[in-house]
């Protein structure tokens, strides 16, 4: 066992990030996301032609759902933290807490998805329900997709309780409020605590008496977030382990970005006596852990698909499955699961931050890989049935609309970085005052 | 009145608590002891690394028993499903990329077979299960499993004597020491 951590080395008034050494590179990275978005904005309104507003579109949703995962996997690992009553955690806690932070900005990306003129590229049921409601003078959008010859109207029909525009705009609207308060109202709580001269436990059972319901209400945001934005792609398919899919790849990746932020403060010379080998052993650990729980949902979706066969449930794996896209996913499946399985089976690898912090990274990129395979394939295949005469026929993927999925990433992911960075700057790098700061200090396992 | 010769076994010491047993235990691997050991009615933790236990080697046998379950599992699926007896089910491949259907298998498998490991590489290391334990011998070792914390320093350990060893665990805070003989047969 380490030496034992007392009081007397607890930093009294928190140990703060020195903001002007990351001064420059919250500078950069802010105007990297400013010009990205002009770009992006100005894509957006046709600046560049149709062409490229419909591929970015794809690219914009890719780009700006894989962040928001990382942020929502924050606010799992906080409300979790809290909710277990958990001790080993605390000195750390302070960053799934900033990483949660970053869940209302990002939520601004999701602007441009609400408009019309970019959703008629993304969800053709939207173009279903606006072409048919008023085509039938004196019935409404339901009753219109009732009356339908059209055969794929019918099944709007059907799941027109879930899937119509009021809905789906209130849906967004509950993803843009509920998550950002129940983040900022426990953030809160928690930097309160630094500066309190008589800090006591209150605070600590209000959180996690608070962490109980939000849990629910962050489950229904990553759940539904995942099927209106993602799932949405293609009304036909749907698949009810979806929800739990993205949430896996979310919890896993989130722990990862605070595997590396932990490591990346230590290395400048924070978090001194409160956080150390075991910690990252525990971190570890849920990497671990979430890689296989990542697998094992990932492959009980395809399991059951492929084993039962049926048409409108294997179309999500026939397009995946095509082309390039069949090699990315082996290279998933090897590289998302069995490579970093039999890596993090090492207990020394867990326990040394620069080695995890290795394999966090890759897991990002891994994470990267699945949300492209998540997103991008529909984008071929939808455009080519919406407006062929633009995009051209269907095909398994729109040739040079990579370059705008780049784009799309670092703009967003500059972004990421700017708010994550701010977030981390705004407060003590850990709850000094948090009765469990001592305990979490001295955690062996 | 018997005759049987006494085998030394080493000596028993008892400590008050938890606390003082991983003091002691401190002491002892200090003393560059290697044949001894602590007896806790519970596990105490830290106290592997206050005697200055090197990692099990376990984990290797049971990454290795996890590999054969998988491969065994593969190998058994893929020659009856595949190779003997080809089985088409809707229409699907009998060849290598029938494999998802074979994964729940290799998953059980590797689950089982690392199990087992687990469960008798265990036992074998911990050399169990066996009829006694010299230890037994003691008077006060019983209550080893109520509320008693002990260290034992067997004389087969090359720095042990005869003197200075009780003199050490007498110092370290060790009380009730006891020189435990076995019968030797």
């Amino acid at each position: 066992m380490a030496n034992h951590v007392t009081s007397a080395e607890i930093a009294v008034n928190g140990d703060h990030l020195d903001t002007s050494a990351v001064a420059k590179v919250k500078t950069v990275s802010l105007a990297i996301a400013a010009a990205g978005s002009l770009i992006s904005l100005l894509t957006f309104f046709g600046a560049f032609g149709e062409f490229f507003r419909g591929t970015y579109s794809y690219s914009w949703l890719f780009a700006f759902f894989f962040f928001l995962t990382l942020s929502m996997g924050g606010a799992f690992w906080m409300l979790l933290h809290n909710v277990s009553n958990a001790g080993w955690g605390t000195s750390v806690r302070r960053t799934f807490e900033n990483l949660a932070a970053t869940y209302p900005w990002m939520m601004i990306f999701a602007i441009p998805l609400l408009f019309p003129s970019i959703q008629e590229y993304l969800y053709e049921w939207m173009n279903q329900h606006r072409a048919i409601s008023g085509s039938v003078a004196g019935i409404g959008a339901k009753d219109a997709l009732y009356a339908s010859p059209d055969p794929y109207d019918h099944l709007l029909y059907v799941k027109y309780w879930y899937m119509n525009l009021p809905f789906w705009y209130g849906r967004v609207l509950f993803y843009f409020v509920a998550l950002p308060l129940v983040i900022i109202g426990l953030r809160r709580l928690s930097t309160a605590q630094d500066t309190d001269p008589n800090p006591g436990v209150n605070r600590l059972l209000r959180a996690r008496f608070h962490s109980t319901y939000t849990l629910i209400i962050f489950a229904l945001t990553i759940t539904f977030t995942g099927y209106d934005f993602i799932l949405g792609l293609d009304y036909v398919w749907f698949s009810t382990m979806w929800g739990v899919y993205i949430f896996a790849g979310s919890a896993l990746n989130a722990m990862a970005v605070i595997i590396l932020v932990c490591t990346w403060l230590i290395h400048r010379g924070h978090l001194k006596h409160v956080t150390h080998a075991e910690h990252f052993h525990i971190m570890g650990k849920l990497l671990f852990a979430f890689t296989v729980f990542w697998a094992y949902i990932a492959f009980s979706q395809f399991f059951l698909i492929w084993y039962a066969n049926i048409t409108e449930a294997t179309s999500y794996f026939l397009i995946r499955n095509t082309g390039h896209w069949n090699t990315a996913n082996i290279v998933l499946v090897v590289g998302h699961f069995v490579i970093p399985f039999i890596v993090l089976l090492q207990a020394w690898i867990k326990k040394n931050p620069k080695y995890l912090s290795a394999v966090a990274a890759y897991t990002l990129v891994m994470h990267v890989l699945d949300h492209y395979i998540i997103t991008i394939p529909e984008r071929g295949i939808s455009l080519g049935l919406i407006k062929p005469e633009v995009f051209g026929d269907i095909q398994v993927s729109i040739p040079h609309a990579f370059w705008g999925d780049i784009l799309a990433f670092v703009t967003i992911g500059a972004a990421f970085l700017f708010f994550l960075l701010r977030a981390i700057g705004q407060h003590s790098l850990y709850p000094n005052r948090d009765p469990r700061i001592l305990e979490s200090a001295n955690l062996s396992n | 009145m018997s005759t049987t010769r006494k085998r030394v076994y080493g000596y028993l010491a008892e400590f008050e608590n938890p606390s003082a047993l991983y003091k002691a235990a401190e002491k002892v691997r200090e003393a560059g002891f290697r044949k001894w050991d602590c007896y806790s009615p519970f596990p105490v933790h830290g106290l592997d690394a206050a005697m200055g236990l090197k990692r099990s080697v376990l984990p290797f046998f049971v990454f290795v028993g996890g590999v054969i379950g998988c491969l065994t599992a593969f190998a058994l699926a893929y020659s009856t499903q595949v190779l003997i007896y080809p089985t088409i089910v809707h229409a699907k491949p009998a060849n290598i990329f029938t494999i998802p259907a074979f994964f729940p298998v290799m998953f059980e498998l590797t689950i089982l077979f690392a199990g087992i490991t687990v469960l008798f590489g265990a036992l074998a290391l911990m050399q169990l299960p066996r009829l006694n334990h010299p230890l037994f011998a003691s008077r006060q070792f019983h209550r080893v499993t109520d509320d008693g914390f002990f260290i034992a320093i067997e004389a087969r350990d090359p720095k042990f004597s005869p003197t200075e060893t009780r003199e050490l665990l007498a110092t370290i805070g060790g009380t009730s020491i006891e020189l435990v003989e076995e019968e030797d047969n």
